[in-house]
């Protein structure tokens, strides 16, 4: 008899820690979907952006220039900045180069330094060179670029992603 | 090596003592009654937890607000079910309240030596209906920005202190971005806190004298 | 209470513990199964009807009927109750202040009212009759709350004074009543304290159902509020259409008002420039629509300045405009106007018509503008309203809607222009009049259900 009564109050403690698990998990599994939800959406292309007509960009020279894209984050449609340097090599249409100006460290701003021909970051001293090759400090990767095309009136418009330079 | 990590941690942390005095009490018969009251406690734990996840998104400003909690609903994933559970707890929680003060009424378990465990049971019921109140403004729909409106003018029509305490209610002459803030605050800070330690007031008196038993024709 | 009780009451408690149970696991199991209970409850509520949502919060919109949550209504409605009350109702804080303050406080200082060692129901009649009262005018007061208390109109309004001595003569007598048998009686009230509440718990119960069923018919509550995105846009465009259209075009490309009495002529901005778009902010543009440019001939739009508009409906508006126009959005995917038809397939009038109305028509079809009267907000009105009307027959290819929208002008018997083609400033697509001509020839059904009989008929020839 006594045996029976202490299996019941077993089974009442098991139970009892059961629901207990149940309850905690049924909440606790979509709690962390729902806090990683933003982490879990993917990044959206924008449309491309025209930055200017090709002769006013003067060749052989770093012209910086900065465009802006307005996001969808959450509820909010929020503006923000990017910008980078454009090179043209030469007078041909296609013979350009778009860097980013986010360091490739930890996404400061670098500037082109004409005495030191590379480009400097202000926050840890990394040193770009002209193609966007790491020439010190603590950057891992080279300066991201830009895709582009030029239409029939000249105008230069890029795809505002920015895309992985190859060491 | 289990035993050994209880029983050091025993030594220290008394969890022997504990299960003694807090969970191996002898207790009159039991009645599913008797479950209101750890209902309510479920309850408000729920209502903390999906609360504390809905300000991971929730903004309190005028301008957000609105547009914040239709994102939870409709953009995060499992954000209606987080959101849904907090809506229909809070009423949940009002009626189990409500329910647990009619039976603690009915079975006259206020009497000696509970006078105090049910004074702070009071103070916990208003509380609840406290946070049924300011939670209602937080989205900031039509329905909550007008109830609240008439709800506020009621404290304003005390004689002689209504224009002050409807200005302290609303954080000035009208509803607005301050009283939306000042709600949030009380909300989520200020009455959960003083719920919280209520709450602990109340199971302590409830440990130190017992649950109380059924009355029959002897009492 | 003396030593020699409290003695007593504790002796009681410990023969209880000998017979009772552990709190670990016997009560704690009980507890978490009610638990378990709750929370599956919640989840069933949570997943299966959700959260209703009202419209945005809009201080212009005056409106709005304010309900408190429902654990509130009884209070809210003893209000408008007391209110009805002459001399007496006119004192505000009575009913506000004074009689919750004070049930409030005796709630809370019971156990100093209630001395009496006695715990068994029975010994306890005026205390549980007063709480029983309590309860079931709270219950039937939160089931009558929604109900107007006054109907406006002169005449006996029964619902009326039903909630009246139901929610407030019947408790009052009864709580009155108690508590002079309980201090007149003293020990011989108890059968009559309780006849009394049950007496006055059915009666309340009588006159809710009264007051129900007398109650008048109240208006179902507005459409649902666009919630997703693709929802809010569909919903800028409509509001759009009718608001906007006239003067700024469908695209919000016209630079030239042309067509709109008293602004022909006037010169404006595209609003779907970049010009536009690119330097005003959302919360600019709904200012511009609130307010309007009266100086420049923009009517206010907004309800807080006189229009028609609230907030929530301009917000709608402007999400359109940022999405349709704006090249840094993009357009999600939005559902078609209407589903579109298959070979032989019948159009009707609440799946395809009338939101092609709403989008295309009712813009100047609608009182207030210069239609000849024709107005197409209703199945009714558009069959049959119109200085010209019919405009539609069934079977009729040569019905007025049908050649206007086709680019057939009405000729009077002058040859001049009565009726010019339709919309007057750009043709329907082709695919649209073709929505409108398969409606006519079939009849108008009005439902999708009328709709689909039509279509299943082997030969749908059109009646000479």
């Amino acid at each position: 008899m006594s045996g029976s009564h202490l299996s019941r109050r077993d089974f009442m403690k098991a139970a009892t820690g059961a629901v207990g698990g149940v309850i905690t998990a049924a909440l606790g599994i979509p709690v962390i979907g729902f806090l990683i939800a933003p982490a879990l959406r993917e990044d959206k292309a924008g449309a491309p952006i025209a930055v200017g007509k090709l002769e006013d960009i003067p060749v052989g020279k770093f012209h910086p220039f900065s465009f802006t894209i307005t996001k969808v984050n959450g509820w909010e449609r929020t503006a923000s900045n990017y910008g980078g340097f454009i090179l043209r090599n030469s007078e041909a249409p296609d013979d350009i180069l778009i860097l980013s100006s986010r360091c490739t460290h930890l996404s400061c701003t670098v500037n082109w330094n004409e005495s030191a021909n590379a480009f400097l970051c202000p926050c840890h001293d990394a040193k770009f060179g002209p193609e966007g090759q790491v020439l010190d400090g603590p950057p891992p990767e080279p300066l991201g670029h830009f895709e582009y095309s030029v239409d029939d009136q000249g105008v230069l418009t890029i795809v505002p992603v920015e895309l992985k330079s190859e060491a | 090596m289990w035993q050994k990590l209880y029983t050091w941690l025993d030594e220290r942390l008394g969890l022997g003592d504990m299960y003694a005095n807090l969970l191996d009490r002898p207790e009159p018969k039991g009645n599913w009654w008797n479950t209101l009251g750890s209902a309510s406690l479920f309850l408000f734990i729920l209502q903390g937890a999906t609360g504390i996840f809905l300000t991971v998104y929730y903004t309190p400003s005028p301008d957000h607000a609105y547009d914040s909690i239709t994102y939870i609903m409709n953009d995060v994933a499992f954000g209606w079910l987080i959101r849904g559970i907090h809506h229909w707890g809070a009423s949940l929680m009002v009626l189990v309240v409500f329910i647990h003060m009619v039976r603690v009424f009915v079975t006259a378990s206020y009497k000696y030596p509970r006078e105090l465990t049910w004074l702070i049971g009071v103070g916990l019921l208003l509380l609840t209906l406290g946070m049924g109140f300011t939670g209602y403004l937080l989205p900031w729909h039509q329905m909550a920005y007008w109830a609240t409106t008439v709800g506020t003018q009621i404290a304003g029509s005390v004689p002689f202190l209504g224009e002050f305490i409807l200005k302290a209610l609303r954080g000035g002459p009208d509803l607005s971005a301050l009283t939306l803030q000042r709600f949030f605050s009380a909300h989520i800070w200020m009455l959960p806190a003083l719920l919280a330690g209520l709450i602990g007031v109340h199971l302590y008196l409830i440990i130190r004298h017992g649950e109380s038993h059924f009355p029959d024709e002897e009492d | 209470m003396n030593e020699e009780t409290k003695k007593t009451i504790s002796e009681k408690y410990e023969r209880e513990l000998q017979k009772g149970e552990r709190f670990w696991p016997d009560s704690i199991f009980k507890d978490v199964v009610v638990s378990l209970g709750l929370f599956v409850l919640l989840l069933l509520l949570a997943t299966f009807v959700g959260v209703h949502t009202p419209p945005k919060a809009d201080p212009s919109d005056t409106s709005y009927i304010p309900r408190p949550e429902w654990y509130f209504l009884f209070l809210f409605k003893f209000l408008a109750l007391y209110g009805q009350i002459p001399v007496l109702g006119k004192i505000e804080f009575i009913a506000t202040v004074i009689i919750p303050g004070a049930a409030i406080l005796v709630l809370t200082l019971l156990p100093f009212i209630e001395k009496s060692p006695y715990r068994h129901y029975g010994k306890r009649v005026l205390p549980i009759s007063v709480m029983a009262l309590f309860i079931v005018s709270m219950v039937t007061l939160t089931m009558i709350a929604d109900i107007p208390t006054t109907s406006g109109t002169d005449g006996v309004y029964v619902a009326g004074i039903a909630q009246t001595i139901g929610g407030l003569v019947v408790p009052g007598l009864a709580f009155l009543g108690l508590f002079i048998m309980a201090f007149t009686l003293k020990q011989k009230a108890k059968k009559g304290m309780i006849w009394t509440t049950v007496i006055a718990s059915v009666l309340m119960v009588v006159f809710t159902g009264l007051t129900l069923v007398y109650a008048p018919t109240v208006e179902a509550e507005a459409a649902e509020v666009p919630v997703t995105l693709p929802d809010q846009i569909t919903a800028g465009q409509d509001l759009y259409s009718v608001h906007c259209v006239e003067c700024h075009g469908d695209d919000g490309s016209v630079s030239v008002i042309e067509g709109v009495e008293g602004l022909e002529g006037e010169e404006l901005t595209p609003i779907n420039s970049r010009d536009v778009l690119y330097t005003i902010t959302d919360s600019a543009m709904q200012e511009v629509i609130a307010y309007g440019r009266p100086t420049a001939g923009m009517n206010p739009f907004g309800k807080a300045y006189g229009g028609e508009l609230t907030r929530s409906e301009i917000d709608y508006i402007v999400t359109f405009m940022r999405y349709a126009w704006d090249d840094r959005f993009e357009m999600p995917p939005v559902k078609p106007l209407y589903p579109a038809l298959a070979e032989g397939e019948v159009p009707s009038y609440d799946v395809h018509i009338a939101p092609i109305v709403k989008r295309y028509c009712i813009s100047c079809h609608r009182a207030g503008k210069e239609n000849n009267n024709y107005l197409m907000g209703t199945y009714d009105e558009i069959l049959h309203s119109g200085d010209n009307g019919p405009n539609v027959a069934a079977g009729d290819p040569e019905s007025i809607l049908l050649l206007t929208i086709q680019g057939t002008p009405i000729l009077d018997d002058n040859g001049d222009e009565l009726i010019g083609t339709m919309p007057p400033n750009k043709q329907l697509k082709a695919d649209i009049i073709d929505v409108f001509l398969r409606w006519v020839m079939a009849g108008m059904p009005q439902t999708a259900e009328e709709a689909a009989a039509l279509s299943t008929a082997p030969l749908p020839t059109p009646t000479p």
